[in-house]
């Protein structure tokens, strides 16, 4: 109950106190909620005397300063009741005995009263700090806290995009640290595990009905082939379990499997949706018909029809993991609206799978490859994820 | 720093003895709290930049330039009505040089919007941590004289300014509680506009697999329009919530970087 509690040890005001004497200046008040308030005194030591009433006072909700003892020699039990705000004065005898031996609990907080109700807010726990301790923790938080905030801007500022930080005059030319990509696309793959583990093959997308059809214009990201190769299309199968390369065309496909139809959404990457009315045949059963080899994993959907924006030939490629071409919603599309796909939709056969953003949905396929390890993937390889499960 | 003078000010004792400070914030409170500027930065800025790809409002496109999106619309005013910006470059991109990324990223703001997206959703069960530890929750609680409370406090902001400028007396309505009404609505609807973000963004981000998230919206396309909605609820809060906090001063800052502060009194305003 002196002011050692409240200086860090090893503070020189420490060292300056303890040599003064009580004569000179009284422990002023109490932290008002030490578990062990008294300080250490002999047995036999009247001041123990002192404890009921020390105890009453940790009941009071603001520590106050003790009131002075004008004569501290005479002061054998002076445990004064102090008014209702004001601790009880505990004087110690003994001089500069108690001092130096007390427990530290600079910061304890004062009791609230009890609240009526779970949920009532309770009145702020108070403590007593000396100033010299209060403007410690203040710089020490401060410092840390501007610290905390130029690392963050460093370390966030330097995972923003090359363009915009030369946009903002921040770097001139080509500086970009190597982990950089390294890291982002880490965050990417993370998102890809977390998809691939909300994926259920039982879990069916939502469908529509034929009211709800919104218009899906042409997606091409680019040129629209010539439809000049349809005459010609074949779809090639490779990766089988026969080992050989099997080539269907459209007649073949139409008059060997089922056609089913189906109203999905269609979501883009991009963020827009369209609402189309689909037909076509199961990919799962194209995969029963032409089992692939038993160590596939994946499938590579290619289109070696696809022209970049100038229209020359920039072949499309997607990656597809065998269980999403399982789903009994992906479909082999042929017909789109109750016709025949058109050349802007990817006659006359395109990959529908709902469960992956749209850029999957290869258009004009020409051909399926089963694979043990993961292919290449068109968007992929320009900065976007690869399992883009929806 | 406090000044020595400052702190004994608020307490009865004289210098050099102690002063009593209250408990404010929990560390975990505090931490969560400046960890939402970098993000909340980050998931705008890209968020923006993903939105450029496909407006969420567009019109009927226009039949000189082309252009569909309302943002760029902004952009052109701002450029035609604001001096100094009659020369800018590119107007229908001026919304998103400069609250985005910039126009054509949509591959690298996917990514930095997953990055800060997993950071705010951490943050924000540190954040909840922190209010279960310390008790704070219940400060956030509403209250039924809240809504005659706001209007007590909404009127004295109104007339803050004129009593200002007119140097009467203006009183700040007194409360008892650790925010006012106003501060306390709005504290109780941030992290719900969190909560709702990332629900949204959940729907949007997985309209598949997690279509019944997607229904609780109104569908995916309502659920964009939702997650769109509520950036702007984040904006709308910060500017009011900065300018407060520097008027009430360096005591509130300082509290919710330090977590204590030298107000013990319950009625001396404390508003931000």
């Amino acid at each position: 109950m002196n002011r050692e509690e409240i200086h860090e040890p090893g503070e020189p005001r420490d060292a300056s106190f303890i040599n003064a004497k009580a004569e000179r200046e009284r422990p002023e008040y109490c932290a008002a909620e030490a578990p062990s308030p008294l300080p250490q005194v002999e047995p036999s030591d009247p001041a123990a005397a002192l404890e009921p009433q020390t105890q009453a006072g940790h009941e009071e909700e603001k520590p106050v300063a003790l009131p002075h003892v004008d004569d501290p020699k005479t002061a054998e039990i002076e445990g004064q009741q102090a008014g209702p705000d004001e601790m009880p004065l505990l004087s110690v005898v003994g001089e500069s005995e108690s001092v130096g031996s007390t427990p530290s609990i600079a910061a304890e907080p004062a009791p609230a009263p009890k609240a009526k109700s779970f949920f009532q807010e309770r009145p702020p726990e108070t403590i007593e700090v000396a100033p010299h301790v209060l403007r410690h923790w203040t710089r020490r938080d401060v410092l840390l806290f501007g610290v905390g905030a130029i690392a963050t801007l460093a370390g966030g500022g330097s995972l923003l995009p090359q363009a915009t930080l030369e946009r903002l005059g921040i770097i001139h030319g080509n500086k970009t640290w190597p982990g950089k990509e390294w890291f982002l696309d880490r965050t990417l793959r993370i998102d890809d595990d977390v998809a691939e583990a909300l994926y259920s093959q039982n879990r069916l997308v939502p469908t529509y009905t034929k009211s709800q059809i919104t218009p899906l214009k042409n997606n091409y990201n680019g040129a629209t082939p010539d439809p000049g190769y349809i005459p010609e299309w074949h779809l090639t199968l490779d990766g089988l379990a026969s080992g050989l390369s099997v080539s269907l065309n459209i007649r073949n496909l139409l008059t060997r499997f089922q056609v089913h139809e189906q109203i999905t959404r269609l979501v883009c990457v991009e963020g827009w949706s369209a609402i189309a009315w689909w037909s076509g045949l199961r990919f799962d059963e194209l995969l029963h018909a032409y089992p692939p080899m038993s160590q596939a994993k994946w499938v590579r959907v290619e289109s070696s029809v696809n022209l970049d924006a100038s229209g020359n030939p920039d072949p499309y490629f997607v990656s597809l993991d065998l269980p999403t071409a399982r789903h009994p919603q992906t479909l082999l599309a042929t017909h789109f609206n109750g016709q025949p796909l058109t050349v802007d939709h990817g006659a006359p056969l395109r990959l529908l799978v709902p469960v992956k953003l749209g850029l999957k949905n290869v258009k004009a396929i020409t051909r399926i490859t089963y694979m043990e390890k993961e292919p290449k993937d068109y968007w992929a390889e320009r900065g976007y994820s690869r399992y883009d499960g929806i | 720093m406090l000044s020595e003078k400052q702190l004994t000010a608020t307490s009865t004792l004289p210098e050099n003895r102690g002063v009593l400070v209250a408990r404010k914030h929990h560390l975990l409170v505090r931490w969560s709290h400046w960890l939402n500027v970098p993000i909340l930065l980050g998931l705008i800025l890209s968020g923006m930049a993903i939105y450029w790809a496909s407006p969420v409002y567009q019109h009927n496109p226009d039949p000189q330039t082309g252009n569909f999106d309302y943002m760029a619309d902004v952009g052109n005013w701002i450029c035609a009505h604001v001096p100094g910006l009659h020369h800018y470059s590119s107007p229908p991109d001026w919304i998103y040089n400069h609250m985005s990324l910039g126009p054509g990223m949509l591959g690298v703001a996917l990514r930095l919007h997953w990055f800060c997206a997993y950071l705010f959703m951490l943050n924000g069960l540190v954040y909840v941590a922190g209010l279960a530890l310390g008790g704070g929750w219940r400060s956030l609680l509403p209250r039924r004289t809240d809504v005659g409370d706001a209007m007590k406090m909404l009127r004295y902001y109104m007339g803050r300014p004129f009593a200002w400028l007119t140097r009467r007396t203006w009183l700040h309505p007194r409360f008892t509680t650790k925010y006012n009404a106003l501060q306390r609505a709005a504290y109780f609807s941030i992290p719900l506009a969190g909560f709702l973000s990332i629900a949204t963004g959940w729907a949007i981000h997985k309209p598949m697999q997690l279509s019944w998230l997607a229904a609780i919206f109104g569908g995916y396309s309502k659920a964009r329009i939702w997650h769109f909605w509520l950036m702007w609820i984040f904006i709308l809060f910060v500017v009011p919530h900065v300018v407060l906090v520097f008027a009430d001063g360096w005591d509130t800052l300082r509290s919710m970087i330090v977590g204590w502060s030298a107000r013990t009194e319950r009625s001396d305003g404390g508003e931000k």
